[in-house]
C-alpha cells in the first residue's frame, strides 16, 4: 500500500512523516521517530506498556493506526520531562521504587500523570483503579503506589491515607 | 564480617537509595535491546515447528530466498553445533537439524529488511516433516520404551538423582504422625514485560557485537564461540538495559543464536525481537513439578523424617534441567533441623518448551509441598503450625545433613516479626469461617558455590579506575536486570571510598570493557560481585591511603575515608580532598588501577556424593510470612487481604530495592498459588497471551507488608545476603495454608482456582461433614 | 505481528460512510476503538483490504438522553459513558457492566459500538494464525473441525461482552444504518446465537446507535461478572439483572440477561415471569437461578471449567437479585 503523508502532533511538536495506513502509532512513535520510550509488552492490547496520552487521555497506541490520530495530542513518556526537569511522576517513579527494571514504567507514569490531572488528591483503591490496566512483572505493585504518593504529595495535595486505605475489593462473605 | 567493615556509621551502605538508572528509565532514555536501531538493520523471523514431535526430512529455502528483501535463510546445518547452559546437558541447537522436538521448536529463520518480508519469507519456507509420537505427561514420558526425545536420554529421564541423608526408616518409625500426599504444580512462565531481544551486528575484521536481553552476558559470549566457530575473542556481547529476566533469560535463547547466525551469514545487522507468543514458546519457566511427600513429626512437633519423590517435567530440552531437580532435593529440608532425609528426584524430558530456571529455582514447588504438609501434621498433632516451625529451627552456625553449611540463620526473627505483625495468636483459628491466616517459611542461596563450568577461577572480578578527573570508574560484569544490581556497587564503591555516589560511574556487561562475572541468576550478584566490588574498592583505597599516608606523615592504618576527604581517625584537620587524594597518588603510583574478586570458599562448596554440588552457597536468606485471606465459600474466589513477610537479606545494603525484591517475590508467589498456569492441551500451549496468562494486576493483586530482618553473614558484603528470590516460594503455601484455616479444605494443587476450592468444598458436604460456621477451628468443626 | 495490508478510509458524516460501506462491502470493516480489530488482524483473523475508521464521527459519539430515552452513539468511548454521571444513576446496570470492560486504557479507546459488535471468544481461534495452522485451523476459520465440540457443526465461539446482557436487561434497541436508510431492532434480534456468525448485520450495514426506552430510567440493576484478574480479562460468566421494584417490594418488571456462557448473550426468559408481582425471597431468587443455568450453555472455550461457570451463573444470578431487591428496600 502506497504511504501517505501524516502529520503527527507529538510533545508539543508536529512530525511530518510518510506511513503506510497500516503503521501502528506504537511504531511510528518507536521505529520511525525514535520515541522509543513506549514499549511493546504484549500483543493483545492488555498489558499497558505502549500507552500515550491522547489528547490528556492515556491510551495504548499499540492500537491506535496512526493515521487515525493526526489531529490529537500526543504525549509520550519523553514528553513528560527529561533529565534535569523530572515531572513529579517521574520523580517519584524514580525515588521510591517504582521503576525497577523500567520496561513497564513509561506506561505506569502515563496512566498516573492522567489520574493526577483528573483528580489530584485519590485514594489507594483510585489509584489501583486507574493503573489497572497496566500490568508490571517486578515491583507487587507497592512501591509503584508509593511512588504515585510521592508524586501526589509534590502535585501539592497530600493525601495521608494512601497506603492504610483497605481494599473494598474482599468478596462479601455471608 | 568482611575484614576492615564495621558496621557503625555507614555514608551510604544502608540507606534507601534510588536505582542509578531510574533516570533514564523514567525519561525514556534508556536503550532495551529492541530499542536499538542501527543503519541498514535486517529484521530477523523465525520459522517454528507446528508439530509437537517430528523428524525434518528436507527444508526448501528456495521461494524464500528468492523474495525480495530476504538477505539471509538459515537452518540447522548454518549452526550445526549444539549447545546447553550446562556441560553435560548440550542438546540444543538454535535451528533443529534432525527432529523438531515441540509446538514452536525453531525450524529455520530468515533475515529481510523488514518485518513484513521476513514475515512473508516464512511463508514460503518448505518443510517436510515426519510426525513422531509425542510425550506431553512427565509421568507417561518415563515409561516410554523407544522412540525418545533423545536418542541418548533412555526412557525420556534426562536425569535422575537419589539421595539419602541420616536414617529415614528410623526416622518414620520415631514419629507419632506422619502425612503422605501427592502435591501438583502447574507451569508458570516468568513473563517478564520486555520480550527477548538480540540485535547481532557483524563488524569490520569479522567481528560480531551482540546486544542482548540476557542475565548471562558471559555464558551467551561462550556459546556463540561455540555455535557460530568464532573465537570469544571476535565476539563482544553487550547488555542493554534489561527488561526483567527472572530466569527466562538466563541461559541461552534461540533468539540470540539465530540472530547471531543470520548477522554472520548476511554481514548486515540483523535484530530479532519476539512476539509475546514466541516468549512463551522460548520459555524456560517452572516446570510442572508432581510432589510425592511424605513427613513424620513427633507428638511435640519435632520433625523426624522426610521423603519426597519428585517429577519435573523439564519439556524437550535439558537446559538448567538437572540442578533444577538438585536444587528441590538439596533446599527441600535445609530450612530446619531434619536429620533423615531421603530424596529421589526426576527431570523428565516430553515434547513441550523447556522449562527453566524462574525465580526461587528448584525450591518453589517443593516448599509449597512441605509447608503445606507441615501445616496438616501441626494440625493432626493439635500443636500451633508457627510454633511446629519454631520447634525445627536450626542451630546456626551449623552444617545441614546434606552437607550445607548456615553461616547465618535470620529465620527465628523472621518468624518472630510475622508472628508479632501479624496479630497471630488472635487471628489463628479464631477469625470467621471464609476468613483465615497462614504461615510458611522459604529459603534460597546467594549464588550457588560451585559455578556451572567447574574451574578455579574467580565467579566475578571488578575493576576500578581512576585518573586525574578523580572520577571513580567501577567496570564490572554483572547484570543489572532491574534487581539493583549498578546501584549496589556503586553504593560499595562510595561507601568504601568515601566519596558520593555520584563521583562513581558504572561500566557493566560489556565482554569487551568489563572482567568477568557469571551472571544474573540463583541471587548470586549481591553476595559475588558485591564482595568483588567491595575487594575492589579496599584495593583502591588502600592505594591512595599510602600515598597520602606518605605525604601525610603517618601509618596509613590511621586514615579514613569519608565525605570526599581523606583525613586521619582521630585528628580530622590532617587530611586532603579526595581530588588531592587523587592527584597525590597518581604521582605516587603513576597508575590508579584496582581490582577485586571474589570465589567462595572451600569449606561452603558442600559435600562430595553425586549431586552434591548444586545446593551449596556461601550463604542463604530467609523468609517468613503470613497470608490473611478471604474465601467466598459460594464462589471458591480467594481474596489475599494482606501477606506480611519478613525476609533475612543480611544486610540491607538499600532498603529501597530490598523491599522492592520482597514486594516483587510475593506478588510472583501470589500469582503462581491463585492464578497462573499455562494450559497445555497435547503439547500446544493454550494460553501463550499476557491476557489468557494472567500475571496479577493492581486490583486482586495483595497488600504486601515487607519486613526487613538482618542477620549480618560474616562472610556477605556489610553483610548482606540475596533478596530477590526467596521470598517467593513462602507465599504460595503461605496462601494455601490460610485458605484452610479459612474454610478447611486443602489444596495440594497450585494454581488453587475457584473451582477447586469449591470441589473440596463439596467434597467435604457429601461426606458428611457439613462446616458450621463461626467455629473456632477447622478441624474442630464437626 | 504486522499487519496486513489496507487502505484508511476516514469518512466525514455517517452517510459518507455508508457509502463506503456500500462500495467495499464485504472488504471492507469498521474500525472505532481499535482493542478488539487490531489484534485480530495481527493474528490474521480477517484481512479487510478497506478499514472505515468511524472514531471522528461525532455524531456517533454523543451520549443522549430525551423524552425518548437514552440514546448512546455506537463511537462514544466506553469511559465516556462511564463519566456520563446520570447514566449510572438512571440505568445502573450499564455502568455496572460498563465499569468491568478491560481496563481504563482499554475503555478510554473502546467504544459502546464495538462492545456490542465484539468478535466471539473461543481459545481455539483467538490465537495467531502459527497457531491456528499448527492444528489446521477450526470451523470459525480455515477449518472444518470444531475442538470445543469435535464432531459438530455449529460454532460454539462464546460472547464475550459485558454490556451486552446489560443492554438486554434493558430491553435496549439498536439502530442500524447504510446507504439504504436507518432501521432499528431489538437488541435481542442483534444476536444470532452462532459463534461463526454472531450478529444481524449486513456488509454494507453499520451499528450507529443503542437506545434505551425512557421508561427503563431509574430501573434498579446490577452485573456481576466471572473473571480471574479484577480487570483486563474478558467475561468467564456473566449476569446482569434490572428490575423495577414498587414501594412495597413487590417486584414490576424485570429482565436477567447472561454473557460468556453461549455465543451470544441471552435473555433468561423465564425469569421476568417468575419475579413479576413477587416480593423477595431466597427460595424465588434460587428458582430463578435456576432456571438461568438452563439458558447458560458453556462449553470449554475458555480457561475455566463449564461446570464452574454455570455454577456462578447460578450463584450470581441469585446474588444479584438480592442485591437489587437490597438497594430497592433501602431507598425505600
Amino acid at each position: 500500500m502506497d504511504k501517505q503523508l501524516i502529520r503527527l502532533r507529538i510533545n508539543g511538536e508536529v512530525h511530518e512523516i510518510a506511513l503506510s495506513p497500516n503503521r501502528l502509532l506504537l511504531d511510528a512513535l518507536r521505529e520511525d521517530l525514535g520515541f522509543t520510550g513506549s514499549k511493546r509488552g504484549c500483543d493483545d492490547s492488555s498489558c499497558g506498556c505502549c500507552a500515550v496520552l491522547v489528547d490528556g487521555t492515556p491510551m495504548l497506541s499499540c492500537v491506535a493506526l496512526a493515521a487515525s490520530y493526526e489531529n490529537c495530542k500526543i504525549t509520550t513518556v519523553e514528553g513528560l520531562g527529561g533529565p534535569g526537569n523530572l515531572d513529579s511522576v517521574q520523580e517519584g517513579f524514580a525515588e521510591m521504587g517504582g521503576a525497577q527494571c523500567g520496561y513497564c514504567t513509561p506506561g505506569f507514569m502515563i496512566a498516573t500523570k492522567a489520574l493526577l490531572d483528573r483528580n489530584p488528591n485519590p485514594t489507594l483503591d483510585e489509584i489501583r483503579e486507574a493503573l489497572s490496566g497496566n500490568l508490571c512483572r517486578c515491583t507487587g505493585y507497592m512501591q509503584i503506589y508509593e511512588s504515585v504518593k510521592y508524586a501526589l504529595e509534590r502535585h501539592g495535595s497530600i493525601s495521608s491515607s494512601v497506603r492504610e486505605t483497605p481494599s473494598t475489593q474482599a468478596p462479601a462473605v455471608r | 564480617m568482611a575484614d576492615g567493615v564495621s558496621q557503625n556509621g555507614f555514608s551510604i551502605i544502608g540507606k534507601p537509595l534510588a536505582m542509578a538508572d531510574a533516570v533514564a528509565k523514567v525519561t525514556g532514555i534508556g536503550k532495551y535491546a529492541d530499542d536499538l536501531y542501527v543503519p541498514g538493520m535486517l529484521i530477523g523471523k523465525i520459522l517454528h515447528s507446528p508439530h509437537p514431535h517430528a523428524r525434518i526430512r528436507s527444508i526448501d529455502t528456495s521461494r524464500a530466498e528468492a523474495l525480495a528483501g530476504v538477505k539471509a535463510v538459515a537452518t540447522g546445518n548454518d549452526a550445526r553445533n549444539p549447545y546447553g547452559i550446562l556441560p553435560i546437558g548440550h542438546d540444543e541447537r538454535a535451528l533443529a537439524l534432525d527432529k523438531a522436538r515441540y509446538i514452536g521448536d525453531n525450524v529455520a529463520a530468515v533475515a529481510a529488511t523488514s518485518a513484513e518480508i521476513a514475515e512473508q519469507a516464512l511463508d514460503l519456507l518448505r518443510v517436510d516433516y515426519e510426525r513422531l509420537p509425542a510425550w506431553f505427561d512427565p509421568e507417561e514420558s518415563m515409561k516410554a520404551e523407544s522412540g525418545w526425545i533423545h536418542e541418548q536420554r533412555p526412557h525420556n529421564i534426562e536425569k535422575e538423582y537419589h539421595h539419602v541423608f541420616g536414617d529415614p526408616e528410623k526416622g518414620f518409625a520415631e514419629a507419632d504422625f506422619v502425612a503422605e500426599e501427592r502435591y501438583y504444580a502447574g507451569e508458570v512462565n516468568q513473563a517478564a514485560m520486555e520480550p527477548h531481544s538480540t540485535l547481532a551486528i557483524w563488524e569490520p575484521h569479522d567481528r560480531l557485537t551482540v546486544h542482548s536481553s540476557t542475565q548471562v552476558p558471559f555464558y551467551l559470549h561462550r556459546t556463540i564461540s561455540e555455535v557460530c566457530e568464532m573465537p570469544m575473542s571476535q565476539i563482544r556481547v553487550i547488555k542493554p538495559l534489561i527488561g526483567g529476566g527472572f530466569g527466562g533469560k538466563s541461559e541461552i535463547i534461540p533468539l540470540e543464536v539465530a540472530a547471531c547466525v543470520l548477522a554472520k551469514k548476511s554481514h548486515k545487522p540483523v535484530k530479532i525481537t519476539y512476539t509475546r507468543e514466541e516468549v512463551f514458546l522460548a520459555h524456560r519457566g517452572r516446570p510442572i513439578t508432581i510432589v510425592y511427600l511424605k513427613v513424620g513429626i513427633t507428638r511435640a512437633g519435632k520433625i523426624t523424617a522426610v521423603q519426597a519423590r519428585v517429577i519435573q517435567d523439564g519439556g524437550a530440552y535439558c537446559g538448567y534441567g538437572p540442578v533444577t531437580v538438585l536444587y528441590s532435593g538439596a533446599l527441600l529440608g535445609a530450612i530446619y533441623d531434619i536429620a533423615n532425609v531421603r530424596y529421589d528426584g526426576f527431570r523428565v524430558l516430553t515434547n513441550k518448551p523447556a522449562c527453566g530456571a524462574m525465580r526461587g529455582h528448584g525450591t518453589v514447588n517443593v516448599r509449597f509441598a512441605f509447608e503445606s504438609m507441615l501445616d496438616q501434621l501441626a494440625h493432626q498433632a493439635g500443636l500451633d503450625p508457627l510454633e511446629v516451625r519454631r520447634i525445627n529451627l536450626l542451630k546456626a552456625p551449623c552444617i545441614t545433613a546434606n552437607s550445607l553449611r548456615v553461616t547465618s540463620y535470620g529465620l527465628p526473627e523472621c518468624i518472630e516479626k510475622v508472628f508479632e505483625r501479624s496479630n497471630w495468636k488472635e487471628k489463628k483459628g479464631k477469625l470467621p469461617y471464609g476468613k483465615g491466616v497462614g504461615v510458611a517459611c522459604s529459603h534460597y542461596v546467594s549464588g550457588a558455590a560451585n559455578p556451572i563450568v567447574r574451574s578455579n577461577m574467580p565467579h566475578t572480578t571488578v575493576h576500578i579506575k581512576i585518573d586525574r578527573d578523580a572520577a571513580v570508574t567501577v567496570y564490572t560484569g554483572a547484570s543489572e536486570i532491574g534487581q539493583g544490581s549498578d546501584t549496589m556497587q556503586i553504593q560499595i564503591a562510595a561507601e568504601v571510598l568515601g566519596v558520593g555516589v555520584n563521583r562513581i560511574k558504572l561500566v557493566a556487561a560489556d565482554t569487551e570493557l568489563t572482567p568477568i562475572d557469571l551472571g544474573s541468576y540463583s541471587s548470586r550478584v549481591t553476595f559475588m560481585a558485591g564482595n568483588a566490588c567491595l575487594n575492589a574498592a579496599k584495593d583502591m583505597r588502600d592505594q591512595i591511603f599510602a600515598a597520602v599516608a606518605k605525604k601525610l606523615g603517618c601509618p596509613p592504618a590511621d586514615l579514613v575515608a569519608k565525605n570526599d576527604r581523606i583525613a586521619h581517625s582521630t585528628d580530622s584537620a590532617k587530611g586532603v580532598s579526595f581530588d588531592e587524594a587523587v592527584a597525590i597518588a597518581l604521582e605516587f603510583h603513576g597508575a590508579l588501577v584496582a581490582r577485586g574478586t571474589y570465589a567462595p570458599p572451600e569449606s561452603a562448596r558442600g559435600g562430595n556424593f553425586r549431586g552434591a554440588g548444586v545446593g551449596p552457597s556461601p550463604a542463604y536468606s530467609y523468609s517468613a510470612q503470613v497470608a490473611e485471606v478471604t474465601v467466598d465459600p459460594e464462589t471458591g474466589h480467594v481474596h489475599v487481604d494482606k501477606i506480611i513477610a519478613a525476609h533475612d537479606c543480611g544486610k540491607a545494603l538499600n532498603p529501597l530495592t530490598v523491599e522492592g525484591q520482597i514486594e516483587g517475590s510475593v506478588y510472583m508467589g501470589f500469582g503462581q498459588a491463585l492464578q497462573e498456569d499455562m494450559v497445555w492441551q497435547d503439547g500446544r500451549l493454550m494460553n501463550p497471551s499476557l491476557l489468557e496468562y494472567r500475571i496479577p494486576a493492581t486490583k486482586e493483586n495483595p497488600q504486601i507488608d515487607s519486613i526487613v530482618v538482618e542477620s549480618i553473614d560474616p562472610e556477605g558484603p556489610f553483610g548482606a545476603k540475596e533478596a530477590g528470590e526467596g521470598s517467593l516460594a513462602a507465599t504460595i503455601p503461605a496462601i494455601a495454608n490460610a485458605i484452610y484455616d479459612a474454610v478447611g479444605v486443602r489444596i495440594n494443587s497450585v494454581p488453587i482456582t475457584p473451582d477447586k476450592i469449591l470441589e473440596a468444598l463439596r467434597a467435604r458436604e457429601k461426606a458428611g461433614q457439613r462446616a458450621e460456621t463461626n467455629s473456632l477451628t477447622p478441624e474442630a468443626r464437626p | 505481528m504486522s499487519l496486513p495490508q489496507f487502505r484508511i478510509l476516514q469518512p466525514l458524516t455517517l452517510d459518507e460512510a455508508c457509502r463506503m460501506l456500500d462500495e467495499h462491502g464485504s472488504e471492507s470493516m469498521i474500525i472505532a476503538g481499535g482493542t478488539d480489530v487490531i489484534p485480530n488482524l495481527q493474528m490474521r483473523l480477517f484481512a479487510p483490504r478497506v478499514l472505515i475508521d468511524i472514531k471522528p464521527l461525532r455524531e456517533l459519539a454523543k451520549i443522549e438522553l430525551s423524552r425518548d430515552g437514552l440514546r448512546i452513539g455506537a463511537a462514544a468511548t466506553l469511559t465516556h459513558a462511564l463519566e456520563t454521571p446520570w447514566l449510572g444513576e438512571k440505568f445502573p446496570v450499564l455502568s455496572s457492566a460498563i465499569s468491568t470492560i478491560a481496563g481504563p486504557l482499554q475503555r478510554n479507546m473502546g467504544t459502546i459500538g464495538g462492545n456490542l459488535c465484539l468478535e466471539t471468544r473461543c481459545r481455539w481461534y483467538n490465537q495467531s494464525k502459527f497457531w491456528r495452522q499448527s492444528l489446521g485451523g477450526c470451523l470459525k476459520k480455515d477449518g472444518d473441525i470444531c475442538h470445543v465440540a469435535p464432531g459438530g457443526k455449529f460454532c460454539w465461539a462464546a460472547w464475550s461482552g459485558d454490556s451486552a446482557p446489560a443492554f438486554l436487561a434493558l430491553g435496549a434497541e439498536v439502530e442500524i444504518a447504510s446507504a439504504a436508510g436507518t432501521r432499528r431492532i431489538p437488541l435481542e434480534k442483534f444476536y444470532k446465537n452462532d459463534g461463526k456468525d454472531r450478529i444481524a448485520l449486513a456488509r454494507n450495514e453499520i451499528l450507529t446507535a443503542v437506545h434505551v426506552t425512557a421508561s427503563m430510567s431509574g430501573r434498579r440493576g446490577v452485573y456481576h461478572k466471572l473473571r480471574v484478574r479484577d480487570s483486563i480479562d474478558y467475561p468467564l460468566a456473566g449476569v446482569a439483572v434490572a428490575m423495577d421494584v414498587d414501594s412495597t417490594g413487590v417486584c414490576r418488571d424485570a429482565r436477567v440477561a447472561l454473557s460468556a456462557v453461549n455465543p451470544a448473550p441471552m435473555l433468561v426468559r423465564a425469569a421476568a415471569e417468575s419475579l413479576i408481582g413477587k416480593k423477595w425471597s431466597r427460595e424465588l431468587a434460587e428458582e430463578i437461578a435456576h432456571v438461568a443455568i438452563r439458558t447458560g450453555k458453556p462449553l470449554t472455550t475458555s480457561g475455566s471449567t463449564p461446570v464452574y461457570r454455570r455454577d456462578m451463573v447460578r450463584v450470581f444470578t441469585r446474588r444479584a437479585l438480592e442485591e437489587v431487591w437490597n438497594s430497592a428496600q433501602q431507598s425505600s
